[in-house]
């Protein structure tokens, strides 16, 4: 057994804590020093995980590639595991395997690199050129896909509610953009802040599908998750930006719970304080803004919402009334005060009732 | 013995519930270490997790404990996944 801190990922998960706490205080220093070092390495991932998603991640090299602006990413899987990263299965540069899942995950990474690179001149998730890895295949009928504070992982789907979590692109931006989200306002994960991440996810998962298809706002389909509920699911996808709580209405989901506006903002301790429900809120003053700007989305509101997310200015415990008042500023900035788009951003918000200072 | 599991958030934020009554089951002793591991290894008010993470109240007899992904128990991620499979 070394002793130089290296991972011991099959042992630190397959034992349970509680065995290896007895085994930790055992007199036989052959079962009490793994342990121990096992207990210590878990704590510290638990508690480097946890400071990552509260302050920020911290800086790390750059690649070498990083520069050029490329990006690089890294697919693994977990063959059903929850163990992370997982086995490699494909590298920057290197071709299609057998995988489909693998290769769509590959290939939205690339699609929202595409997207903050191009059209916002953001060199991946921190704007250094920060690696992207995602595990795939992540536990067995997992439905779900979430960002762990360093990468994203997806889940299979049961088959009989969802399916794989890689099949829509916009899962794959909205994952990313927590990164983008973490790096920059830092936004808390709970109530209003919260529902603000989320919808900042869904915003710039929409914008990395509608310009991969390059839709105009008119074109898209302001879905999130379409393509992910299994065929006997009676709905469209998961969430509507166009009109928030309609997306399904099934025996065994029930129906899509989102308030478009604020008549309808839910008070709730779970899902951290409604961050799934109330993002319903600030999506469809997203839609709303960019609808009536027409034209590609992610050229004015996409500007307008990345500047304010980006600038600086929002704070990590920021409400719904401020990240609006923040918008309002940012138009009347890029585009000046007569301009269609500080008109379109201050009606989006009135329409949802959100107030602007 | 009630175990009750509700699973809350997640990307699709959708909310699941699901209770196993284990009296008069065979494997009722199997459950009760079960749940006694898992419940012992909770948290006493709602942990914060991570994007997108499930979040998990896990009850047992009236007494709530909370978890969230990725950091469950062995035991937690077992329990979790047969109440909610195998419960009504």
């Amino acid at each position: 057994m070394t002793t130089h801190g290296g991972h011991e990922p099959v042992f630190c998960t397959i034992i349970p804590p509680h065995v290896l706490d007895k085994a930790a205080q055992s007199d036989d220093p052959v079962l009490a020093g793994p342990a121990r070092r096992t207990l210590e390495r878990d704590a510290f991932e638990r508690t480097h995980r946890r400071l990552t998603t509260v302050l920020g991640a911290p800086a790390v090299a750059l690649p070498e590639s990083a520069a050029e602006g490329k990006a690089l990413r890294t697919i693994y899987d977990a063959e059903h595991g929850q163990n992370l990263p997982g086995t490699l299965v494909r590298s920057e540069g290197s071709d299609p395997g057998p995988d489909a899942t693998v290769n769509r995950a590959y290939a939205g990474l690339g699609a929202t690199f595409d997207l903050y690179l191009k059209v916002y001149g953001r060199n991946s998730i921190n704007g250094e050129g920060l690696p992207l890895d995602a595990t795939v295949h992540y536990d067995e009928d997992y439905n779900n896909a979430f960002w762990n504070g360093e990468q994203m992982v997806f889940g299979d789907g049961d088959g009989e509610i969802f399916l794989d979590f890689t099949l829509p692109v916009d899962v794959i931006g909205h994952e990313l953009t927590h990164g983008v989200t973490q790096y920059t306002a830092n936004l808390t994960y709970f109530g209003q802040p919260g529902a603000l991440n989320e919808s900042m996810s869904d915003v710039f998962g929409s914008l990395i599908k509608q310009y991969s298809l390059g839709q105009t706002a008119a074109e898209a389909d302001w879905l999130i998750g379409a393509g992910l509920l299994a065929p006997r699911v009676t709905g469209v996808a998961l969430r509507s930006m166009k009109a928030p709580g309609t997306a399904y209405d099934d025996d065994v989901l029930g129906k899509d719970p989102q308030p478009a506006t604020m008549d309808g903002y839910v008070r709730t301790g779970r899902d951290n304080g409604g961050v799934h429900l109330n993002s319903g809120i600030p999506n469809h003053a997203f839609y709303l803004a960019a609808t009536a700007l027409g034209g590609h989305a992610w050229e004015k509101a996409g500007q307008i919402w990345y500047d304010v997310l980006t600038g600086g200015e929002l704070g990590a415990q920021a409400q719904f009334t401020d990240f609006a008042t923040l918008t309002v500023a940012a138009a009347r900035a890029r585009y000046g005060d007569g301009g269609d788009e500080l008109q379109a951003v201050l009606k989006a918000w009135e329409q949802v009732g959100v107030r602007t200072l | 013995m009630r175990i009750q599991v509700r699973r809350t958030g997640g990307f699709a934020g959708i909310e699941r519930h699901a209770q196993v009554d284990t009296s008069g089951r065979p494997d009722a002793h199997e459950w009760h270490a079960l749940a006694g591991q898992a419940v012992a290894a909770g948290l006493t008010t709602r942990p914060a997790g991570v994007p997108d993470g499930f979040g998990y109240e896990i009850t047992v007899d009236g007494k709530t404990v909370y978890c969230a992904d990725p950091r469950l128990t062995e035991e937690q991620r077992k329990l979790i996944s047969r109440v909610l499979k195998e419960g009504a």
